[in-house]
């Protein structure tokens, strides 16, 4: 589903539509699911997910349609994500939860049979920043400019980001014929 | 690669020495993305022509990038009808709905009374002489007032009902009149110089009052807060200009908080 049309769902849903409400989540919520992923947790995706879409649906009275609605929306996860991840660092950890460190991915506790262990670990091992730019570019398919605009950075940073995630999982993952330079 | 110790490259504009490399491998991420200026791809071909090692990266960066796309995660929880059904904004905005047909149908109460009492006064005023002149006025001109302001705030009513952004300017204004109107009718009621009926009319002026302040907290407000596409506007424009700035650039006005709370 395009942009436009999650759009016009999102100010239907503003309106009062529940139709178009519920419409708008069916057509974002797993990209959602997966950015959440990516950003805290799988173990706790769903339950962020869902927090996401409380702060938006509670909010779209002040969202006004000239930002892409779907972007909007992943900032709002963005910030979720964050969020959880500060009160995470903040409370003592629960046994069973490892404690947060420079790889808040960790060991993922729903097995994604699809995305090879050695990818999502590859990820998982990413610079915070460049692992959020890599996948809102990659694996939800925004735009440069549209994953700036969920970043709040310029769209330059972006693109060194990307190129720098790149670099990161050319290495990490070890491809055949991956020549190292010295210097 | 070693490219990410930060090393400085923002001077080069060829990409003629090993450092630059870097420039070019972000090069070739962006034209990846479809995101690299034509002039930008020319000066990348031309880099990649004499650097085997650019092209193997660019082999290999286009590899991981499929790996990392195709592991496709199928499945997620569905969360329409748990957060749809939870949403508080497309509760108030039902209520919404209502409250604004419940402010017509009391704007149009009102607008029947002033009516009324527009053709009752015009009735009174046809037996003669006003017995009783008060500040300038008859008895018969204060219906004529009292009346139009009935009528009046009717069709306030109605248009509030049906240009709901503009009536949160109307509230005080009701509020205060209403406000007067209950402390005198008390008064006035305890002294015996008007009918309960009369005073019992006034509650459709209450009854609206209270529909207004549940469409106003129900209308979405296009001034509350700061605009998201404000940002969007001004979002600097490196992209393409300036590919070999690769330093990010300062923090501009526009990166703050966003208005969703
Ligand atoms: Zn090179």
């Amino acid at each position: 589903m395009d942009d436009a049309r999650i759009t016009a769902l999102a100010l239907r849903a503003r309106e009062g539509d529940r139709t178009a409400a519920g419409e708008f989540v069916a057509a974002t919520q797993h990209q959602v699911w997966r950015l959440l992923g990516h950003l805290a947790d799988p173990g706790v995706a769903e339950e962020l997910a869902q927090e996401t879409y409380e702060r938006a649906l509670g909010s779209l009275r002040r969202y006004r349609g000239d930002a892409p609605a779907r972007s909007w929306l992943l900032s709002i996860a963005r910030r979720v994500a964050a969020d959880h991840l500060r009160r995470r660092a903040r409370r003592p950890v629960a046994p069973a939860e490892p404690a947060e460190d420079d790889r808040p991915l960790g060991r993922a506790p729903q097995p994604d049979p699809a995305e090879s262990a050695a990818v999502r670990d590859a990820l998982a091992a990413l610079d915070a920043d460049r692992r959020e730019a890599f996948v809102l570019t990659q694996l939800i398919g925004l735009s440069y400019e549209d994953a700036a605009a969920v970043c709040r950075c310029p769209i330059g940073t972006i693109r060194s980001r990307v190129a720098r995630a790149r670099a990161d999982l050319v290495d990490a993952l070890g491809e055949p014929g991956a020549q190292r330079r010295s210097g | 690669m070693t490219g990410n110790s930060g090393r400085p490259r923002g001077d080069q504009q060829g990409m003629a020495g090993s450092s630059d490399c870097d420039v070019c491998r972000e090069a070739v991420s962006a034209a990846l993305d479809g995101e690299a200026g034509a002039a930008e791809s020319a000066r990348v071909d031309a880099h990649l022509a004499g650097c085997a090692a650019c092209r193997a990266w660019r082999r290999d960066a286009e590899a991981v990038t499929r790996r990392a796309r195709t592991g496709v995660v199928v499945g997620g929880p569905d969360l329409v009808d748990r957060v749809v059904g939870a949403a508080p904004g497309l509760r108030a905005r039902w209520w919404g709905v209502t409250a604004r047909a419940g402010l017509a149908a009391a704007g149009l109460a009102q607008a029947v009374l002033g009516l009324v009492g527009l053709l009752g006064a015009a009735t009174h005023a046809g037996h003669g002489d006003d017995p009783l002149v008060l500040l300038g006025a008859g008895m018969a001109h204060a219906a004529h007032e009292s009346a139009a302001w009935n009528l009046a705030l009717g069709v306030a009513f109605v248009a509030g009902a049906i240009w709901s952004r503009h009536l949160a300017g109307l509230m005080p204004v009701l509020g205060a009149f209403i406000a007067v109107l209950a402390v005198l009718s008390g008064v006035d009621l305890v002294a015996g110089r008007v009918e309960p009926a009369r005073v019992a009319a006034h509650l459709v002026l209450v009854a609206g009052f209270l529909l207004g302040l549940a469409v106003v907290r129900t209308t979405p407000r296009p001034g509350a807060g700061p605009s998201p596409g404000a940002r969007w506007r001004s979002r600097p424009t490196e992209h393409g200009a300036a590919p070999e700035g690769l330093r990010a650039a300062a923090p501009t006005g526009w990166e703050r908080e966003s208005d969703v709370a």
